[in-house]
């Protein structure tokens, strides 16, 4: 199968279990190119293991995870590994140094090298000012400040910036908005909806905002007592239906 | 602004940007305070030619390690192990000349990075807090240093004079001319404005303050944080290394007895330096004020007739004032 034909991604039976408790039983799930699919349940239900185990943090106890048709070796899954193929997370405390400047962050672990041993400053700067600008955020005046001095608003600009510059097949959202106020969740939509269309990002949501959801993903991927149970496509599902999967599991 | 800045205005009388711009010079008021504080009590006998070259020629190896002592705090690690690492390397260094000519010198540095390697994997490998690792190799790198020494000293002369039966000694007469001023104040000078390169301008400085910011942040995007501590004990150790040589040089002797309790004057130099020991922040130039100012009271009392014990709590009270002072809580969350 070509790399065009099959799924961007494609998560098949992952599980992960911790000291004997089982977090995730089963997780499956396919993402497309320039999709949106969230995944929603309840708290403990297994959605941030899932995300974890996916983008390397755990290694899955047993499971299949293939990239555009790929299987990729569970043996060497670590994170470095998949932000190397271009999928980055945005977690829900940003993960952020707070002692360091904006560029430092966007670059954290990709810092571009002058000399071998020194960093490119005014790449790390030009770059952040222009992820910046491609998000519409104009209001970090000074990027050699540390990010502790920005608002919160500005620090969610600062994580999804990241995502987005290196992220270039999937960006995954920990509850991107779950600390922030109206304006600033209608901004962070703004910026998925703008990034999407115009690189053909595909993005991973978790979010216990439902209306949020449905607003935003294309599919919902319910996932209960760490089994992804049900799916459901935009449109197609009422606000009582999403409830009832999410907690009751039918 | 941050609210913490905003609460950390004094008495509503300074702006936060204020107390901010006094927080950082404080080392540098402190200094010239204890300056003038000594000139006033002693006159000439403080502020004499001789005077001021002795304190040049005793500030270069608590100031080389305080670098190596900065480069572990600025991670939030702490390394009390610099005053055994100290007399071990020095002692190896000797034994190096002893073996393989004036070259072997730097067997000293090798000696100090292999003891900060061993402490940057203990505390990565085995998880182990580095206060107790340190504090473990402290006692194991003095033993050894005795039992390799069997208690006795190597002593580097002129050639003029060699010793008896019972005395290694080493001819090194250019380095006990580097251990005099103006050779050891050119030498830690420049050994000062590589580490300030080193530490605000490389991407491993920059590095040891994210560590010290954040660390699980790092390890959540795939930083290899294990593999980067053993080299910053590593890189710390070289410090102390090239630090043993230098008191290699101004001792004349490589003794067993060496560094004794040195790590605390080094701690106190960081801190007097206005760098937070849970780390993330630090300045190599205030870290060269903070053990310019320790060796200047410490001087400045014995001059003044202070006897030893009261001169111990008069450094340890300025120790707490200076810090009380400098520190920047909003920078630093929690206090343990």
């Amino acid at each position: 199968m070509s790399d065009t034909e099959s799924s961007l991604l494609e998560v098949e039976n992952v599980s992960k279990s911790f000291g004997g408790v089982q977090a995730l039983r089963s997780g499956s799930f396919k993402l497309e190119r320039g999709e949106v699919i969230a995944v929603v349940g309840a708290n403990g239900a297994g959605k941030s293991t899932l995300i974890k185990v996916v983008v390397g943090v755990y290694p899955p106890d047993s499971g299949e995870i293939r990239i555009k048709g790929r299987p990729i070796d569970l043996h060497d899954h670590s994170v470095s590994r998949m932000r190397e193929r271009g999928i980055e997370v945005v977690y829900q405390d940003l993960a952020l140094v707070p002692n360091m400047s904006a560029p430092y962050n966007l670059f954290l672990g990709r810092t571009p090298r002058k000399w071998g041993i020194f960093s490119d400053k005014k790449l790390m700067r030009d770059k952040t000012r222009e992820v910046l600008d491609q998000l519409n955020v104009r209001t970090v005046q000074d990027l050699s400040r540390p990010i502790s001095d920005l608002s919160g608003g500005q620090q969610q600009s600062i994580a999804i910036g990241r995502a987005i510059a290196w992220g270039k097949e999937i960006v995954i959202l920990d509850e991107p908005t779950a600390a922030l106020g109206p304006n600033e969740t209608a901004e962070v939509e703004r910026m998925v909806e703008e990034v999407r269309d115009r690189h053909g990002t595909s993005f991973i949501m978790i979010s216990h905002n439902l209306d949020q959801v449905q607003r935003l993903a294309d599919r919902i991927i319910v996932i209960h007592h760490g089994v992804t149970s049900q799916e459901f496509t935009r449109g197609k599902v009422t606000a009582d239906r999403l409830v009832k999967a999410i907690t009751v599991g039918e | 602004m941050t609210d913490n800045a905003t609460k950390s205005s004094i008495g509503g009388f300074l702006t936060p940007r204020q107390v901010e711009w006094i927080r950082d010079y404080v080392p540098f008021v402190a200094i010239a305070l204890v300056i003038l504080l000594f000139w006033a009590i002693s006159g000439d006998r403080f502020m004499s030619i001789r005077n001021w070259t002795f304190i040049a020629q005793q500030t270069p190896v608590l100031m080389l390690l305080a670098f190596a002592q900065l480069i572990v705090v600025t991670t939030g690690s702490i390394d009390i192990s610099i005053g055994s690492s100290l007399a071990f390397s020095a002692y190896m260094g000797a034994l190096g000349m002893l073996w393989f000519g004036d070259g072997g010198l730097v067997l000293g540095i090798v000696a100090g990075a292999f003891v900060g390697m061993v402490n940057g994997l203990v505390i990565s490998l085995l998880k182990i807090p580095s206060f107790v690792t340190t504090l473990a190799m402290l006692i194991i790198v003095r033993a050894l240093v005795i039992i390799i020494s069997d208690g006795s000293s190597i002593y580097m002369t002129d050639g003029s004079v060699s010793g008896g039966t019972n005395i290694s000694s080493v001819a090194a007469p250019w380095l006990l001319s580097m251990g005099k001023f103006p050779a050891i104040f050119i030498v830690a000078a420049v050994v000062a404005v590589l580490m300030w390169i080193f530490y605000e301008k490389t991407l491993f400085g920059q590095q040891l303050k994210a560590v010290g910011g954040n660390e699980k942040v790092l390890r959540l995007l795939g930083i290899n944080v294990t593999a980067f501590k053993i080299k910053v004990f590593a890189a710390a150790g070289v410090m102390v290394g090239i630090a043993a040589c230098v008191n290699l040089a101004r001792a004349g002797a490589a003794t067993p007895q060496a560094g004794l309790m040195i790590e605390l004057d080094a701690i106190a130099a960081v801190a007097l330096g206005g760098t937070p020991l849970t780390g993330g922040y630090g300045s190599v130039v205030k870290t060269i004020i903070g053990a310019l100012t320790l060796t200047i009271v410490r001087n400045g009392l014995t001059i003044a007739g202070v006897p030893p014990s009261w001169s111990q709590i008069a450094l340890g009270a300025l120790l707490i004032a200076a810090i009380a002072i400098s520190l920047n809580r909003s920078k630093v969350e929690i206090v343990k």
